[in-house]
């Protein structure tokens, strides 16, 4: 019943909700407004004219082969990401859940990997994996397979994925164990006394309480995926070779800032918006089911 | 423990010692390879233990000893501005949003649900959906190179918003009843009660967004062509292309591991309340 | 120090929703007013318009002789204890009782002289560093009543704060804040869905049912004549025996054919032949003769209580349920038909429709 708490003044509330809003508008609603009108208009590079054209943009872009590519690229991409991270997660979760010397130092050890940003992991592994130097890449050598992640589409998409989902690790670890410490112990030892084992446990009790975190952090996977990794990409691969890295965002920066082409680049912006639309949608109605708006 | 299985203990430990070996990989090579020399990267593997230029590389880094950077300012420097804009993002975001969500959950007037969901659309749109309108608007607005560039566009939060809206929410009503019949008004309140009853959630929530901050990687490429205002992160990148053929990689690892250990400290100094913070999100 | 006045309060919450219908009371100086009434009557709502957390919507609003309507609960001069207790979690107790005080301005000394006063009528001085999360639920309710009492104001108000306690614990506070409220002989308005804690505490009880009052007076008054069907079932425990009867000549129909003839009354007359409710206390139902028996009860339950025994059973040829208290030294058996008598004295009778009493 929180209707009823109240402090009566008129003005206050909007002072308070100043700051927020006015960045609000400047940030965001005004250049996600923007994006929309440009992305109706064809602009020549230097903006001295520019014409009204409708959908073109977006029909355009929807007959491009390119950027079906860049779509495929990052649904590859975020869908590897996303599982890696989450299946390695959950393996050490489901390992520390219930460990309980050195629980703490396993944590410890486990989480940090969060502070690093993506760009950072990305220029490691891109170091590790270097095909003349790096250390993987000459593990991979003695395995009798010659890495060149400069060449090979697959190998390039290997390294980026692997930064990105590295990186993701210590945050999917984190839900993941908190959602196995959440589960009830009694309901643990019921399933203990009727007889299942501890594999079996893990997968009748455990793994299904644990889906709704599992389907917040695919959520969440993907949105990173799919926009923090800008840095990734823009580090080591350029969106190469090839197009075999080019994702989403990344075409749009390029589109953008280096091929200067404002509407395509306004287009794919609005498409991407409707895409995190639709995936916070999705995550609110998750989180959120208690709102009461 | 519900049954003791020795073997499955150990397996236990074996997992999660693999995990963190391989999780600490990277650190490791970034730890290693900023103590050698740019020679030990020129042919064969990579050094895989501490060389003896560790002091001499962190030094010529730190302080852009004969341009080693490439660029016309030293690592402290842009460390310095990178913490500037943590810090700022962090403080600003956790400001407006308690501010906000105070607003939201303790007043009633018109147009709060306007408010709330213009608010919840900012959640919806990441920068880098809408870079180049928002770099539009700030080049219009004058904030290339400058701090405030930098930070002000990143500060508006839903999310920080929505955290603290179901803390206040969670505060029984009686709460604020008892400080109005002591005879506090709002402001009151909100600076004898609500606040300290937050330290907790802004602890975490500062961990959350200084790391945010520390990390911006596009938003300053885009915005910043005055080195002056380059920040750790994004410099890395420019190191990659800088020198053709011949990378020089202790150089890089010495950033990368610059770049890292501030917001590592962070998270590890923080832990308990980072932890707690970032759980909360998902309720 | 000072009466209160409600006078034609009326409250429609935002939604629409008719929380008061119409309330009229005048709470004379020193006086304690208990609210009971089932829940969603409207107990609190009108507790929280004397406090001013909740806006009247129609009528006037009186502390003493000021009119209060449009003033800050703080501007009031009252002080609230809360059923959570509403304590600063991050205060001691100490800042929690004075926090009030420090809002008026007081200096430093003066507040710490008035919470260590307070504090000893409360036997908490032990306590006043120590944050609320330290103690235990009757001492936070102490703290409570502390904060209550430091700022001395004129009106206590009280929203079932006990009602978080254990059965023992709630007898004891409700004996202390009897006590505390006579010594300070403060106006208090104390809501309560208790009848026990009501009755005990009340030097005048206002039973309400669905925004409206039903009653006002002494506890005993209440007890003894209810004015309603309403207050006749609401107070008292377990609660009174009700049974559809007719009013024929000199005598009671109950249920159709028990026949009990009432004492001599001017008005049997007019209502002869009416349909009336019958009402009597289980404790108004004495066990007795064959031959003076009202009723025979056929016992289902029985639940010796040590001084009293409770006999739920039902009158032959009829399912209603029927409860007799008798006093706990004989026993009973299930199955045991028990001829009962009612006392002439304390029967009630209540129109069938309007639920209003008819007899003196
Ligand atoms: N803010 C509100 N908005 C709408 N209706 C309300 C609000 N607060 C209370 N009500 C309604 O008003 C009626 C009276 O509520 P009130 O809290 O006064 O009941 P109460 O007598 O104190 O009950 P209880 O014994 O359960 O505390 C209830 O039906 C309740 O649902
Ligand atoms: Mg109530």
């Amino acid at each position: 019943m929180h209707d009823n708490v109240v402090f009566n003044n008129k003005v206050l509330p909007y002072f308070l909700l100043a700051p927020q809003l006015v960045i609000t508008l400047v940030f965001f609603i005004w250049p996600a407004g923007q994006a929309l009108y440009q992305s109706f208009l064809i602009e020549d590079a230097f903006g001295f004219s520019r014409e009204f054209v409708w959908l073109d943009n977006f029909i355009y872009l929807f007959s491009d082969d390119e950027y079906w590519n860049s779509i495929r690229v990052t649904f590859v991409f975020s869908g590897l990401v996303a599982f890696s991270g989450m299946a390695v997660a959950l393996l050490l979760a489901a390992m520390a859940d219930r460990v309980i010397k050195g629980a703490t130092t396993y944590k410890t050890l486990l989480i940090w990997p969060y502070a690093v940003a993506p760009v950072v992991a990305a220029v490691i592994w891109w170091l590790m994996f270097n095909p003349s130097i790096g250390i993987l890449a000459f593990l991979s050598w003695t395995l009798g397979h010659q890495w060149n992640h400069y060449v090979n589409a697959n190998e390039a998409m290997a390294v980026v994925v692997i930064a990105s989902a590295w990186k993701q690790i210590s945050y999917n670890f984190i839900f993941f164990l908190a959602g196995m410490q959440a589960i009830p112990r009694s309901l643990i030892e019921a399933a203990a006394i009727d007889g299942s084992g501890p594999f079996k446990r893990f997968w009748q009790i455990v793994f299904p309480l644990l889906s709704p975190i599992a389907f917040f952090l695919l959520v969440v996977n993907v949105v990173y995926a799919f926009f923090e990794t800008f840095g990734v990409i823009h580090a080591t691969t350029l969106g190469g070779p090839g197009n075999a890295t080019r994702t989403l965002v990344y075409k749009v920066y390029e589109d953008g800032f280096v091929g200067l082409d404002m509407g395509s680049s306004a287009a794919q912006s609005v498409i991407l918006m409707i895409l995190v639309i639709t995936l916070t949608i999705i995550q609110f109605k998750f989180i959120e089911r208690k709102v009461q708006y | 423990m519900i049954e003791n299985r020795p073997w499955l203990t150990a397996v236990r430990h074996l997992v999660l010692i693999l995990g963190i070996i391989v999780i600490g990989l990277p650190i490791w090579i970034a730890l290693v390879a900023s103590t050698n020399t740019s020679a030990s990267f020129v042919s064969g593997v990579m050094p895989m233990w501490f060389g003896e230029e560790g002091l001499n590389n962190f030094r010529r880094v730190l302080t852009n000893e004969g341009r080693v950077l490439g660029v016309g300012v030293s690592a402290s420097w842009m460390m310095w501005n990178s913490f500037i804009m943590a810090m700022v993002i962090a403080i600003g975001k956790i400001t407006i949003s308690i501010l906000s969500a105070f607003a939201i959950v303790y007043f009633r007037f018109p147009f709060r649900r306007t408010c709330f969901w213009m608010i919840f659309i900012t959640l919806m749109l990441p920068v880098e959906v809408r870079i180049l309108p928002t770099y539009e608007v700030v080049a219009s607005l004058g904030m290339l190179n400058s701090y405030a560039g930098l930070t002000i566009p990143l500060i508006a939060s839903a999310t920080a918003t929505f955290l603290f809206r179901q803390f206040f929410l969670s505060i029984p009503d009686s709460l604020a009843e008892a400080a109005r019949i002591d005879g506090a008004g709002p402001m009151k309140f909100f600076k004898d009660i609500l606040l300290p009853l937050s330290v907790n959630n802004i602890a975490a929530l500062f961990v959350i967004l200084f790391i945010y901050g520390w990390n911006q990687y596009l938003w300053p490429l885009l915005i910043t062509t005055d080195e002056n205002y380059y920040t750790i992160v994004m410099v890395i990148k420019r190191l990659m292309t800088a020198g053709e053929g011949n990378v020089p990689w202790n150089i890089i690892m010495t950033t990368t591991v610059l770049a890292m250990l501030p917001p590592v400290v962070v998270v590890l100094v923080m832990q308990k309340f980072f932890v707690r913070g970032l759980v909360e999100q998902e309720k | 120090m000072a009466t209160v006045s409600l006078r034609n309060i009326k409250k429609t919450y935002s939604n629409g929703f008719k929380a008061i219908h119409n309330l009229n009371l005048e709470i004379e100086d020193g006086e304690m007013i208990v609210l009971v009434g089932p829940s969603g009557c409207g107990k609190s709502t009108s507790l929280r318009m004397v406090a001013g957390l909740e806006a009247t919507s129609e009528g006037d609003l009186y502390i003493g002789d000021k009119r209060v309507n449009d003033l800050e609960p703080s501007e009031r001069d009252i002080a609230m204890v809360f059923q959570n207790y509403a304590l600063y979690p991050h205060m001691s107790v100490a800042r929690n009782m004075g926090y009030g005080l420090k809002n008026q301005g007081l200096p430093r000394d003066e507040i710490r002289r008035k919470v260590e006063k307070a504090a000893r009528v409360l036997e908490i001085e032990h306590l006043l560093d120590n944050k609320p999360k330290q103690l235990s639920g009757g001492q936070r309710q102490r703290v409570a009543m502390g904060r209550a009492i430091v700022r001395n104001p004129k009106v206590f108000l009280f929203d079932e704060p006990l009602s978080n306690l254990d059965a023992k614990l709630r007898v004891q506070m409700r004996i202390e804040i009897k006590r505390l409220q006579q010594e300070f002989a403060t106006t208090a308005i104390y809501v309560t869905h208790d009848q026990v804690e009501a009755m005990t505490l009340a030097d005048r009880l206002v039973v309400m049912n669905g925004g409206k009052v039903e009653q006002v007076g002494p506890p005993l008054d209440l007890y003894e004549k209810p004015e309603t069907q309403f207050v006749a079932g609401f107070l008292g425990s377990p609660g009174m025996n009700f049974m559809p009867a007719r009013i024929q000549g000199q005598a009671l129909l109950v249920q159709g054919d028990h026949r009990i003839d009432l004492p001599d009354m001017a008005e049997l007359a007019q209502w002869d032949g009416r349909d009336i409710t019958f009402g009597v206390r289980p404790e108004h139902l004495e066990a007795c003769s064959e031959a003076e028996a009202d009723f025979h009860l056929k016992v289902d339950i029985i639940e010796p209580l040590g001084a009293d025994t409770l006999l739920y059973g039902h009158l032959p040829g009829s399912d209603s349920l029927m409860i007799a208290e008798q006093p706990g030294k004989r026993r009973y058996t299930r199955g045991d038909v028990v001829p009962l008598r009612v006392d002439r004295e304390r029967l009630h009778l209540f129109d069938a429709e309007t639920e209003q009493r008819l007899n003196e």
